[in-house]
């Protein structure tokens, strides 16, 4: 009996309320606006804005605690004013080892990432390197070149790779060529 | 006399530029002013019938800019009023019959003689857009309380910004419906402007007269009763200067309207 009169009394209230916690047509076409024009006007997508947002997270969580999902970044306009609203709720603030902590580490792997870079480097170097020894040190024929004979020593070209024909193996195919015609 | 030009524009079509132009037009003509109003909307001009002028076009602005007749000969003087003068657009070309140059040429020629010019601007981005701003130093730019024209609007204030020649430009609220507003189911007045963060000119309230008006090839300005009329003449007026108070457009005058009135008084702030 009690469920049945509670029913009654929500319908009746919610009669009389209306639609009120629904937000209406106005503020819909409002909130959406804002958005579409923020994106027109910056050429922010909402993949940049994304981006934006997981990196504060990442910088800003080395400080404080906080409610990563929660996270709240907008373009607003303010007047004239463009403004970036940045709404972020902390759970607890980190202490000075924490925050020490935190910071060693992302120092660290900034390091890494530098090394990892400069390592990157040198290996471009060494294989730039080691190709132009093979230019240079014309004694040192490789076997690179399937067809490879004396004469393809003028050139050098059919040792540093495979794809490429020298002139001299070229000539000698069409020599052959009109040999088979004869 | 050093006449000044105003070109009307909005980015979307079916906002109301043309008969914003044609009712700024005749209200200025009205206060003694003389105006010429260009349409650039070449390939589909409309302007002519707006002010019922369709039968006495006989050159048009793209005769001007091939030298075929002068340009005093291709102005079309309205039937009520001699101050009152239109510059067709060509029906038969498209927008590439006209160039920027041109127009900002035929804009400073007319200059001399009227007090104002208004270029009716076409939909759209595009040359036809970018050739009726060029001999321009005012807009007005139209919208109405929709999603989509807000948007195309701040798409054209961008533009216009960005034009050094636009020293000015202001903003018109169409088709406002009041009722709509007060429901919460259009966006209000209020809303437009801080979105937009443009000066406002006018709030024409939407009005079934003006299809009436259209179609009689009459503008709304001189029908002394319409609301929309009185709304546009206070637009002329603010435009030459004046300080005028816009419309109370909350007041609902209909029946239906008087009845809600009636009833919600009946039912008390049980909000």
């Amino acid at each position: 009996m009690k469920e049945i009169f509670t029913g009654i009394y929500n319908k009746v209230i919610g009669f009389f309320k209306q639609t009120e916690p629904e937000a209406n047509a106005k503020d819909i076409a409002c909130n959406r606006l804002r958005v579409v024009l923020m994106q027109d006007r910056t050429n922010l997508t909402p993949e940049l804005m994304e981006r934006m947002r997981k990196e504060l997270v990442e910088l800003l969580s080395k400080y404080v605690e906080m409610d990563k999902e929660a996270l709240e970044l907008n373009l607003e306009q303010d007047g004239d004013q463009m403004a970036l609203m940045l709404s972020i709720p902390v759970i607890r603030a980190k202490d000075a080892e924490e925050i020490e902590e935190a910071l060693e580490k992302a120092d660290k792997q900034s390091e890494n990432t530098e090394d990892e870079e400069e390592s990157s480097d040198n290996t471009d170097e060494q294989t730039a390197e080691t190709e132009s020894d093979e230019k240079t040190e014309k004694e040192d024929k490789s076997s690179k070149c399937k067809d490879y004979d004396e004469e393809c020593a003028e050139c050098n070209e059919c040792v540093v790779s495979d794809d490429v024909e020298c002139e001299i193996k070229k000539k000698k195919k069409t020599s052959k060529e009109n040999k088979d015609k004869n | 006399m050093d006449g000044r030009v105003i070109v009307i524009t909005s980015g979307k079509g079916g906002v109301g530029k043309t008969t914003t132009n044609a009712n700024i037009g005749t209200a200025l003509a009205k206060e003694g002013k003389k105006v010429v109003m260009i349409d650039t909307d070449l390939g589909l001009r409309n302007l002519d019938l707006l002010l019922g002028l369709e039968n006495r076009i006989v050159y048009t602005i793209v005769d001007v800019v091939e030298e075929r007749c002068k340009l005093k000969q291709a102005l079309v003087k309205d039937k009520k009023n001699p101050n009152l003068c239109l510059l067709a657009a060509a029906q038969t070309r498209d927008k590439t019959a006209v160039t920027e140059e041109q127009l900002k040429d035929i804009c400073e020629q007319l200059k001399k003689d009227f007090d104002f010019i208004l270029v009716d601007c076409p939909a759209g981005i595009e040359q036809g857009f970018q050739n009726a701003v060029a001999g321009a130093s005012e807009a007005i730019v139209v919208t109405t309380p929709e999603m989509s024209a807000v948007r195309d609007a701040d798409r054209i204030i961008g533009l216009l910004e960005a034009k050094e020649e636009i020293k000015s430009y202001k903003l018109l609220l169409n088709r406002v419906r009041p009722n709509l507003i007060k429901s919460n189911d259009m966006m209000s007045v209020d809303d437009v402007v801080e979105i937009l963060s443009a000066d406002l000119i006018g709030i024409i309230p939407e009005d079934t007269g003006i299809i009436t008006s259209t179609n009689k090839g009459e503008p709304i300005v001189n029908d002394e009763k319409s609301l929309a009329g009185k709304a546009y003449k206070n637009v002329a007026r603010r435009i030459m200067g004046e300080d005028v108070p816009f419309l109370n457009l909350e007041e609902d005058n209909s029946l239906v309207g008087k009845m809600k009135k009636f009833f919600s008084g009946l039912m008390g702030k049980e909000k």
